[in-house]
């Protein structure tokens, strides 16, 4: 029982990083057609400028709480910048181009990912625990500061998934993902839904990466694990669909704690493949995809 | 238009001989190392763009390589069987491979192909490490060609890739080839004509598999080690650098391509680790500001006409 417990918890917490990570990628699919290659470099910049903001803030004038809060709003702020920078001189001219838009965010990633090489240096960095102390639930143990930072992820991730569903701007970005030439038609403004798309995706993925920053080391290639199992989930899921990724974040969560706990981890990762081909070989366009 | 055709053959096959005569002067040292590399990679870059006739990124390629390399590395040191026929075995295990991986993700348009590609690439370097028998982390050794080629190896090599180039030539300008390029184009027609669009799109990525493989078996026996991180999805990557700055319209885009960024990556990483942002860079610039690349460029100084290029948009 103890190991349900356990095993329920680790997947809770590697779920709530793996929903942010692959809403933004499935968002920007749906909206833009745009296989975002590099939305693993958001996350990567927001971790790698944390890493370098909280020492240099942190002080004994200043508690560590504050450091990471002020770190994180500036990492996250200059993240968005950073996408709302290659919405314009980049991904705006790849609209609908479902392979060009892709060999594009392949070459910005590697670019970018030298550059972080390059300004960061390739030393992985753990920064301090934000908060102190273990908590024991359901016979299982967790940090009191994964569960905090589990909480306020999932928090994150059910406040997005509101205003997908019920607000006006929610609305006109799933009209555009179903049919972007009859969403103009009524009178939506495609462009700038794209914009808002990708810019709510770039936040995502800066968030998840603030989230993570004080349980995680940090490397400049920290994004690519991630847009693997990103990938993964979403195509389990059904791409562009909404809870097509939430449910593949949720079974990769599960299959790499599970099988991360009885075999190892690159065998769970092996049985993640297997997985996915299997789900694509009885439902070709994923879980949740239609047609 | 037959004679312009026949003396296009003519410059082919001159040149050809020419490549092939002066691979015999390479010797062993780091020039010899330099005509493989660009060689093996010259025939990446085509098989990578094989794929692209049905408008798919094929970025398990750099998989299917890897199988292949794996396999030859297999026969050759392990099992003690001939060069050829550790050639003919990671062909055919990079085939079949791909013909599994294919029929699952080829039945629909969308990026899931793609997608798939990518993690199939890194699945199986992940794989490579967990298995003892072929040497885990730290990779085979001692992959040599056999005694006899030695000094030839080079040439060899130059010789495979000639012969796969002209074989993937061949068939892109057959009836088949037109199909692929249809199914680019509008794969709804091609199934209203009665032709199996999800077999003949598998059978393209068998034959792109099938030379990838044998990629990874000569690049195998050319480093005479191999480990998992050679066969990464960067492998992949900088093949399709190759490709954008060369130019996918015609298969001399490859071939120039992989012959420039593979000499100015010589020359680019004796100022330090760049390699990284070198090959983002060109595929970004070529992105950007070259569309159809080198050969693009080629045609407008010719006064030809550009070649359209047919983008997979759904």
């Amino acid at each position: 029982m103890e190991i349900f417990g356990q095993l329920f918890l680790n997947s809770l917490q590697i779920s709530a990083a793996y929903i942010l990570f692959s809403l933004g990628l499935t968002l920007i699919f749906g909206v833009m057609k745009v296989v975002n290659f590099a939305h693993g470099e958001f996350f990567g910049l927001v971790l790698l400028l944390i890493a370098i903001l909280v020492p240099w803030l942190n002080s004994p004038s200043v508690p560590l709480v504050v450091a990471y809060g002020a770190a994180g709003a500036v990492s996250i702020l200059a993240t968005m910048a950073c996408g709302w920078f290659l919405y314009h001189f980049a991904f705006k001219k790849f609209q609908r181009d479902m392979v060009g838009s892709f060999v594009l965010s392949v070459g910005l990633s590697l670019l970018i990912q030298g550059l972080f090489l390059e300004f960061f240096g390739g030393v992985p960095i753990k920064l301090p625990d934000l908060i102190e102390g273990n908590l024991r639930i359901l016979g299982g143990a967790i940090t009191t500061q994964r569960l905090v930072l589990t909480l306020i992820a999932l928090l994150v991730a059910v406040t997005m998934c509101w205003l997908i569903a019920a607000t006006k701007l929610g609305k006109s970005l799933r009209a555009v993902s179903e049919d972007h030439e009859a969403a103009m038609l009524q009178g939506i403004p495609y462009r700038k839904t794209a914009l808002y798309g990708f810019l709510i995706a770039t936040f995502l993925a800066a968030i998840a990466g603030a989230l993570l920053a004080p349980v995680t080391v940090i490397s400049a290639n920290v994004g690519s694990d991630f847009l693997i199992k990103g990938f993964i989930a979403i195509v389990i899921g059904g791409l562009g669909s909404i809870p097509g990724s939430i449910i593949g974040s949720i079974l990769i969560a599960v299959i790499e704690s599970v099988g991360g706990y009885y075999f190892d981890p690159s065998l769970a990762t092996l049985a993640m493949f297997v997985i996915t081909m299997l789900v694509l070989l009885v439902r070709p366009k994923g879980i949740m995809g239609n047609g | 238009m037959g004679n312009a055709r026949s003396s296009t053959i003519l410059y082919v096959a001159l040149l050809s001989l020419l490549v092939l005569g002066g691979s015999l002067f390479t010797g062993t040292g780091f020039a010899a190392s330099l005509v493989i590399w660009v060689a093996i990679n010259i025939l990446l870059a085509a098989s990578f763009r094989f794929v692209q006739l049905i408008g798919e990124l094929n970025f398990a390629i750099a998989g299917f390589a890897g199988v292949g390399a794996y396999v030859a590395g297999v026969c050759t040191t392990k099992l003690g069987l001939p060069f050829v026929v550790a050639i003919v075995s990671a062909a055919l295990a990079a085939t079949l491979l791909s013909l599994i991986v294919g029929y699952i993700t080829l039945r629909t348009k969308g990026p899931y192909f793609m997608l798939i590609s990518f993690a199939f690439t890194e699945v199986l370097r992940m794989v490579y490490t967990q298995i003892d028998y072929i040497g885990s982390n730290s990779g085979m050794l001692g992959v040599f060609p056999p005694v006899l080629l030695t000094d030839y190896y080079p040439t060899f090599v130059v010789a495979v890739v000639l012969l796969s180039l002209i074989v993937l030539y061949k068939i892109e300008q057959s009836d088949f080839g037109k199909v692929l390029v249809a199914i680019r184009n509008n794969d709804a027609i091609v199934q209203t004509v009665g032709i199996n669009v999800h077999l003949t799109k598998v059978s393209c990525l068998a034959i792109s598999s099938f030379v990838a493989g044998i990629c990874g078996a000569l690049l195998a026996h050319a480093n005479n080690v191999i480990s998992p991180d050679d066969f990464s999805f960067l492998l992949a990557v900088y093949t399709l650098a190759y490709i954008k700055v060369g130019g996918e319209s015609h298969i001399a885009g490859p071939i120039l391509g992989a012959s420039v960024l593979t000499l100015l990556a010589q020359v680019a990483m004796g100022f330090g680790p760049y390699e990284h942002i070198f090959y983002g860079a060109a595929i970004v610039i070529a992105v950007l500001l070259m569309p159809d690349g080198l050969v693009g460029i080629i045609r407008k100084l010719l006064g030809l006409p550009p070649k359209p290029q047919a983008a997979a948009k759904h």
